[in-house]
């Protein structure tokens, strides 16, 4: 372990990132805080990663998503731990924008029902292959959209309504106890 | 007049909800978060007493505003902040959750 002390601020700064250490700015009162945070991540042997997770795009691979874009979209995939999930999903949008480079083999088991909106722009792509294959995963994905949103709720919708309903009859209970004189008759 | 005191007890009744339904908040942190800090010294900061609050004046905090600066340097996240606090001047979890929540609360209010 090289000597942390001796690192420099913007070193610092890397190493956490590197750890995927949360952090703000490394300054002289913040630098004990993350040197002791380094000390912890290194001696629990996490992974250094050097590079590369910064680039959410990688044209190259076959494979792209726009993690930024996920958790918008998250409904289905639920939360921040999705963003691996999201790895091997497309959404329509990624198809218009990929070129030649993806593979219309791999399997799509997910499909953003808010994406079905997006399905008249499809048919102005040059590839009646990609349209056909969409139009196919976005009926067999359609019926896995409605059991699946449920799970993303903290808490349950039916709970959600309950406490609306408990506080619409409260307010019922304490307007109708009210007793009424002539201005508020105007009123209601 | 009906309308008055049903505003009044409704408003009473939000208070007290909110006062039990979350986690109590002491005097010191309603005080503090009524205002902007000004001067205050850093023991009027929730969770800060005299024993912790001379450690951080060691440290060079010796107003509420520096640990303001602290606070926000490391973003206002509550791990941090805390990890800080714990490490700088010895805050139990209490101490440091009750300063944690009586700056977020008057950043909320006046940043």
């Amino acid at each position: 372990m090289d000597s942390l002390s001796s690192k420099s601020l913007p070193e610092i700064s890397n190493l956490l990132d590197e750890y995927g250490i949360k952090h703000g700015p490394v300054v002289e009162t913040t630098r004990n805080l993350y040197v002791k945070k380094l000390r912890e991540a290194m001696t629990k042997g996490k992974r250094a990663k050097p590079s590369s997770d910064k680039t959410f795009y990688r044209e190259e691979e076959e494979e792209v998503t726009y993690v930024y874009r996920t958790p918008t979209r998250s409904d289905i995939s639920g939360d921040g731990g999705a963003y691996m999930r999201s790895r091997p999903e497309w959404t329509e949008r990624e198809y218009e924008h990929e070129t030649s480079y993806s593979s219309y083999s791999k399997p799509r088991p997910e499909y953003r029902g808010s994406d079905l909106v997006d399905e008249p722009y499809m048919y102005d792509t040059p590839s009646t292959y990609k349209n056909s294959y969409s139009k196919i995963t976005a009926m067999k994905s359609e019926q896995q959209v409605p059991k699946v949103q449920k799970s993303s709720r903290l808490v349950p919708l039916w709970l959600q309504l309950l406490f609306f309903l408990a506080l619409a009859a409260f307010l019922y209970l304490v307007f109708s106890n009210m007793e009424i004189n002539e201005s508020i008759k105007g009123i209601m | 007049l009906q309308f008055d005191l049903l505003r009044a007890g409704l408003c009473k009744l939000s208070c007290w909800i909110s006062d039990t339904a979350m986690s109590s908040t002491s005097q010191k942190h309603k005080e503090f978060v009524a205002e902007p800090m000004g001067e205050k010294p850093v023991m009027a900061l929730a969770g800060i007493g005299p024993a912790l609050g001379k450690k951080l004046e060691e440290h060079g905090f010796d107003k509420a505003y520096v640990v303001l600066g602290q606070f926000l340097v490391l973003k206002k996240d509550e791990e941090l902040f805390r990890d800080w606090l714990k490490d700088t001047c010895g805050a139990n979890t209490k101490q440091q959750r009750d300063c944690y929540g009586c700056l977020k609360e008057w950043c909320d209010a006046f940043l």
